[in-house]
């Protein structure tokens, strides 16, 4: 397969996933300034921004006022939606991941272009007041909905070639990095609240999709700990950290060596991170050191990929 | 919906009905479809049919002055038909037509017989720009210079004739068969009655050809297809046509000569090119021998092809045989190397570097269509009828000073076919343009990109200037 086509699956991946987390998110969002507190709205929001690395045009607010946390919400969301100058918002990323699709359209089945390019057509026709006007919720449920549907139509109709494990892999590292990024927010940001105060854990259960399960394993008491537990080492739950760090170690490992440099290191570093994960969490007290070393990994995997397939000087 | 009040000019040959009004016999039964069919019914299935080219993205893109932006080609969703019999005459002229332009260009890029001949004038060959010294003593394998090409066709009351030959990168293959599935799907109860032959098996065919000219010793030949990129306003065409033949879609970037062999960059290291099928121009295609500039391309490339190593289609050079000039000789060329008389005429040709040609053309510059030689997609020209006094005065004065770049010709109505036109029937001129593919042998599928002028009374059918396109119906026997 073509370098640059490795990358370009790869990169759509990666896009498309970031584009679903902040979909998961952001439904999270617009759903907690219906009957959530200012407080934990806005610690919402610091750690959405926090995770994304983002920091708005106008900064962040930090005043409890109802009636300023719903206008600054708006505005807020209109940045993380709609804001072409914000490279990770929904926009950015969708067009980004449907022009990688469209110069890529020869490695990705017909099936998955045509999705792709009318859940972006759809995309193109909404805004920020058009959905705040309907139900902001519901729009990013549809968007969610239509970038699974895409991996669901890619998982049905793709050859199981190189390019489908480029695609596996984008998807893994973004999700890897994104849900440890998330977490390192969430720890970052509890730091700062009052003793005994606790936000956003039946949030963050939510955007991981783990409600349901969290209940089944540890009952209706939302503990700090636990849900780390769960959304860090539960290698069963489809966006746990271990299931992102397995599937970019195996979707390696499918692949063989890369052809230039250190042959193995993209598989090492893999390896590592999936075992900081396994048999270091459990042992470990520090666990925002361990989250970081995690993310470090995830960093290091894709720069040993762009290194070994994308960029090697064969 | 109504068809009497279709328009019909007996100076114009109409695709569909006789002068007197009545249907064509092989066109009875989409009379009978279009009389069954409500306004409402055609808008629905115009809509549906952009709808599902918008959704699939079946596009060409525009660049402006801040952002590209993508734009469907219009489809008319009524069909063009021609009987086999017409179709006939079409293949073998074209098959007659490119055969004899393939042994041309061997020649002048060789021995040059046919100028030493005095066929064709030698400065006409030599100081065309097309023309590229790099080429001289070249052959490539099979001797075909040309292995795909889109001939653009028009009909008039006499007759089809042939507007240009497009022996470069011609484009518009994907549109043929994009129509096709569109239309093919609206109108199936028609398309079944009418026993269309198809078209589909079209990557098929440009696969075996490409494969018939791989280098010699290659049994499985790797094929790619060069784009310029995704800044192209053909782009769409090259993704599908990569993946119509399982080539690999590749950019300059991706590839590099060692050792006189041309090699992609994979992600398992370096692997060999044996077929090029290149859709960028010659100027791009290596910096080392043509524009300096171009970083489209890839360096030595020329060198691997004059090698043997890897086989460029179409070959370098060929641009000298589609030049406007060379045109007018076309039925002279046919007869020197085939010894037979044209089966496709060409549009009357009056080139102005002959003194009598170039004082006709002045004294009825208000009458004609003039253009350079060397311009392509509509620019360039002078329709006489459409102009004013001062552009007239202009372009005299421009041909005055350089009468071998120009030629001229009458203006011809293209034959017009009935298309949808909001809730009615209306007739627009159309051409069509017809792919033939040479390698060991010439294949052509019976169909074509079928171009049609959108605009009530408009002759331009060009894309970028209003046109869209049409299915060609080609029927069985």
């Amino acid at each position: 397969m073509l370098s640059r086509n490795a990358q370009g699956v790869y990169w759509l991946g990666r896009y498309l996933e970031r584009a679903d987390l902040l979909c998961r998110m952001m439904k999270e969002q617009v759903g907690a300034l219906v009957d959530r507190p200012v407080e934990e709205i806005n610690f919402a929001w610091r750690r959405l921004f926090a995770c994304m690395q983002y920091t708005p045009a106008g900064g962040l607010f930090n005043v409890a006022s109802d009636n300023f946390t719903q206008a600054d919400s708006f505005t807020l969301a209109g940045e993380t939606t709609f804001e072409e100058g914000n490279p990770n918002s929904l926009t950015a990323c969708i067009r980004m991941g449907r022009e990688n699709a469209r110069q890529m359209r020869n490695c990705i089945s017909a099936e998955m272009w045509t999705s792709l390019n009318l859940s972006y057509l759809k995309f193109l026709d909404s805004d920020i007041v058009s959905i705040w006007r309907r139900s902001p919720e519901a729009f990013f449920d549809e968007t969610s909905r239509d970038l699974r549907s895409f991996f669901g139509i890619a998982h049905a109709t793709m050859y199981r070639d190189e390019a489908w494990l480029f695609l596996q892999l984008g998807r893994a590292v973004e999700r890897a990095q994104g849900s440890v990024s998330l977490l390192l927010a969430q720890v970052a940001e509890e730091t700062k609240l009052e003793t005994g105060l606790e936000y956003g854990l039946e949030s963050l259960l939510a955007i991981f999709e783990a409600r349901e399960t969290y209940r089944r394993r540890f009952g209706f008491d939302v503990a700090s700990e636990r849900v780390r537990e769960l959304l860090v080492t539960d290698p069963r739950l489809p966006n746990s950290i271990r299931q992102s760090t397995d599937a970019a170690f195996e979707n390696l490992n499918k692949m063989g060596p890369a052809p230039d440099g250190d042959f193995e290191m993209p598989l090492r570093i893999a390896g590592r991170t999936c075992s900081l994960v396994r048999y270091e969490w459990p042992d470990v007290d520090d666990r925002r050191k361990l989250l970081k070393e995690i993310s470090e990994g995830t960093r290091q995997i894709h720069a040993s990929v762009e290194k070994g397939f994308f960029h090697n000087s064969n | 919906m109504k068809l009497s009040a279709y328009e019909l000019d007996n100076s114009v040959y109409d695709e569909m009905f006789l002068p007197s009004g009545e249907a064509r016999s092989h066109c009875r039964h989409l009379r009978k479809a279009l009389e069954r069919m409500s306004g409402d019914e055609a808008t629905e299935i115009q809509e549906s049919v952009t709808r599902s080219f918008r959704n699939e993205g079946i596009v060409f893109t525009v660049y402006g002055k801040s952002e590209s932006e993508e734009q469907i080609i219009p489809v008319d969703c009524l069909p063009r038909i021609i009987t086999s019999e017409e179709w006939r005459i079409i293949e073998a002229g074209l098959s007659q037509r490119l055969t004899a332009l393939n042994h041309f260009l061997d020649d002048i890029y060789n021995d040059a017989k046919i100028v030493s001949d005095g066929v064709v004038p030698k400065d006409m060959i030599f100081d065309c720009p097309q023309f590229r010294p790099q080429m001289k003593g070249f052959s490539p394998p099979e001797k075909i210079w040309v292995a795909i090409c889109g001939t653009d066709i028009i009909r008039t009351n006499d007759g089809f004739l042939v507007l240009e030959d497009n022996l470069r990168v011609p484009s518009g293959v994907s549109y043929m068969l994009a129509n096709r599935k569109a239309i093919k799907s609206s109108l199936r109860r028609l398309f079944r009655t009418c026993k269309v032959r198809e078209i589909e098996h079209y990557g098929i065919e440009l696969t075996r050809t490409l494969k018939e000219l791989a280098p010699a010793g290659s049994p499985n030949p790797s094929i790619a297809l060069l784009t310029p990129g995704v800044f192209n306003s053909a782009f769409y065409e090259h993704v599908f046509l990569a993946h119509e033949i399982g080539a690999t879609l590749v950019e300059g970037q991706d590839l590099v000569v060692r050792d006189g062999f041309l090699f992609m960059r994979t992600t398992l290291g370096l692997e060999r090119i044996d077929v090029l099928y290149r859709r960028l121009d010659d100027d791009f295609l290596d910096p080392t021998e043509f524009r300096r500039d171009s970083v489209l391309g890839v360096p030595g490339i020329l060198d691997a092809c004059k090698r043997g190593n890897v086989s460029i289609a179409n070959s370098p050079g060929t641009g000298v045989a589609d030049d406007k000039g060379v045109y007018a000789y076309v039925p002279d060329i046919i007869r020197y190397y085939l010894g037979e008389s044209a089966i496709l005429m060409n549009v009357e040709t009056r080139l102005c570097r002959r003194p009598l040609d170039l004082e006709y053309t002045l004294d009825n510059l208000k009458d004609l269509v003039v253009k350079r030689v060397g311009e392509s997609g509509g620019y360039g020209m002078l329709i006489g009828p459409q102009s004013t006094q001062a552009e007239r005065e202009d372009y005299a004065k421009a041909v005055r000073e350089n009468p071998a770049e120009f030629v001229s010709q009458p203006v011809i109505s293209l034959s017009r076919a009935p298309c949808i036109v909001g809730r009615k029937i209306e007739p627009r001129h159309v051409d069509l343009r017809p792919f033939v593919l040479s390698g060991k042998q010439t294949r052509i599928v019976p169909g074509a990109f079928c171009r049609v002028a959108l605009r009530r009374g408009s002759l331009v059918v060009n894309s970028s200037q209003g046109g869209g396109g049409k299915d060609l119906w080609v029927l069985e026997d």
